[in-house]
């Protein structure tokens, strides 16, 4: 077993090659790069069910305003303070600073889950834009209570859809990844055009002179629709803390700030969470409301923007769908040696393909998102304890690459302790990451100063 | 001096994309005239952010 996974390992550093060492100084980027790659990164096809979805669950007007602003707030002082910093000192992706800190196994095991995470975030964008060419062939979209798919029409869409979005991924991944820096500005003119021309309908006077009284008696009224739990200030300002918890806290970022001149790049970030996450998402919630509160982002889009916004929606969901393919398909080359890269592809997209088919993953795509944030945010609790708290206690860093151990069996106990306490907690599960990534930072530290040092 | 060209109307294309949602907000066209020009200034944009980004200077510097 431990042989088979030393090979993986062997396999997946090969992969992973181009960036082991740490970015030079003449490769940093200006803080305009950071704010166009960050602005460009957060508008998605998921926006148009995200902020649709506070609607169903009846938040107020003032809790979604005030829960969107400090939620967003706090993801990018996340950014700032917890990931910027730890990747302007190593300028190592996340990759190669867990392989110091947790091992060359443990470092498989955590591509492998997030291979698995980034299928499943695909087929939730694959599955959402389903909805615009559903509306074509009238094929009814799936009930917010649906798991399996309700119909061989939306199977075929899924799969046509998913099938094309493969086959352009395969074509040329980089190329397409320019492609989508041409839609990205547009697709949030979308949010916003589909949102600007839905307020007649709903009442709102072209001097916006009720737009609050609307907003607070016809979209965000704080009634939730049937079968939908009620939302407050603290589930929006969590969700909006948590939606990219994997990259702040749980510190993928580092791949990007590695390329920081400073760790205030973190701020950055916000040129991506106010319109992205937080104008979108009041967008989506309008054009909810203005099409009776029914979730189908197709419907939304055709009735806000026309042609053009089902065309909106199909690109949002393959641009991003794209580069989580890509992604999906490196960390699957770890387990299929010697495949080439359009296979590798070909097999990432059949399995998100598969996953987009079942309505669960768009229905209940708000969940998924926190589910997704914790469980891999006790990765990035090892890590910030191993990089600040161990040096300040005098205990040994790096044991993991200094003693050649294949896998840091404390970081792997506390990843899956963290996890089982969590699930135990009698807390929403929005909330059950924060306690859970104290409960890692502690759990981390405490196995580490049990022996403080090997030698 | 085609790449500049190509960027302007690119930006004029996408500032149409906001304009013609306003000026159906404010009440001067109707729903059906506000997503033809949306689509129009859309496909507008499309066609010239591509030849913007693919104009030569970009290639050299992709190289």
């Amino acid at each position: 077993m431990a042989g088979k996974i030393s090979t993986i390992a062997a396999r997946l550093d090969q992969l992973y090659e181009f960036d082991r060492e740490p970015v030079s100084l003449d490769k940093l980027q200006s803080g305009s790069k950071f704010a166009g790659l960050f602005a460009g990164e957060h508008v998605a096809a998921t926006e148009f069910v995200i902020g649709a979805f506070f609607v169903l669950h009846g938040v107020t007007a003032r809790d979604l305003v005030w829960g969107l602003l400090l939620g967003n707030l706090l993801a990018v002082l996340s950014w700032t303070f917890v990931c910027a910093p730890i990747a302007v000192r190593t300028r190592l992706t996340l990759y190669w600073y867990l392989r110091k800190i947790a091992g060359p196994g443990l470092t498989v095991i955590y591509n492998i889950a997030n291979a698995i995470l980034y299928c499943i975030l695909a087929g939730a964008m694959i599955a959402v834009s389903a909805t615009a060419i559903g509306l074509a062939f009238n094929i009814e979209t799936p009930s917010l209570s649906d798991v399996f798919p309700g119909s061989v029409g939306w199977i075929l869409i899924t799969i046509a859809l998913g099938a094309a979005f493969t086959a352009l991924a395969i074509l040329g991944f980089e190329k397409l990844s320019k492609f989508a820096q041409v839609c990205s500005p547009w697709i949030f003119i979308v949010f916003i055009a589909g949102a600007l021309a839905m307020l007649p309908r709903l009442g709102v006077q072209s001097n916006f002179s009720n737009f609050w009284d609307v907003a607070k008696s016809r979209i965000w009224n704080g009634i939730a629709v049937p079968g939908q739990d009620k939302f407050g200030f603290w589930h929006i300002l969590f969700f909006a803390w948590f939606c990219n918890l994997a990259m702040h806290i749980g510190l993928s970022d580092l791949a990007i700030f590695r390329y920081a001149k400073k760790w205030t790049y973190g701020l950055y970030t916000a040129f991506g969470m106010f319109p992205g996450h937080m104008l979108a998402w009041i967008s989506s919630g309008i054009m909810v409301a203005a099409v009776g509160r029914e979730m189908n982002p197709g419907l939304m889009a055709y009735e806000a923007a026309g042609l053009a916004g089902v065309a909106g929606l199909i690109l949002a969901g393959w641009t991003t769908a794209n580069p989580t393919l890509y992604r999906a398909g490196l960390a699957l080359q770890v387990i299929t040696p010697n495949w080439p890269r359009w296979k590798v592809t070909l097999a990432a997209g059949t399995i998100t393909t598969v996953i987009s088919c079942f309505p669960i993953v768009f229905v209940k795509l708000l969940n998924y998102v926190a589910i997704y944030g914790l469980v891999l945010m006790p990765i990035g609790a090892v890590v910030f304890a191993e990089h600040w708290i161990l040096p300040k206690l005098k205990i040994e860093q790096y044991r993991a690459e200094k003693y050649q151990w294949l896998i840091n069996w404390r970081a792997l106990v506390v990843w899956a302790g963290t996890l089982m306490i969590c699930f135990l907690l009698p807390l929403h599960l929005y909330f059950l990451w924060l306690p859970g990534y104290f409960i890692a930072l502690a759990g981390y530290v405490g196995l580490q100063a049990l022996k403080r040092n090997e030698t | 001096m085609e790449r500049k060209i190509m960027a302007i109307l690119a930006i004029v294309s996408l500032s149409l994309c906001l304009i013609f949602p306003i000026v159906h907000f404010l009440g001067k066209i109707d729903a059906a005239g506000y997503k033809s020009g949306f689509l129009l200034a859309s496909a507008a944009w499309f066609i010239f952010a591509t030849l913007w980004i693919t104009s030569p200077k970009n290639r050299i510097k992709d190289k």
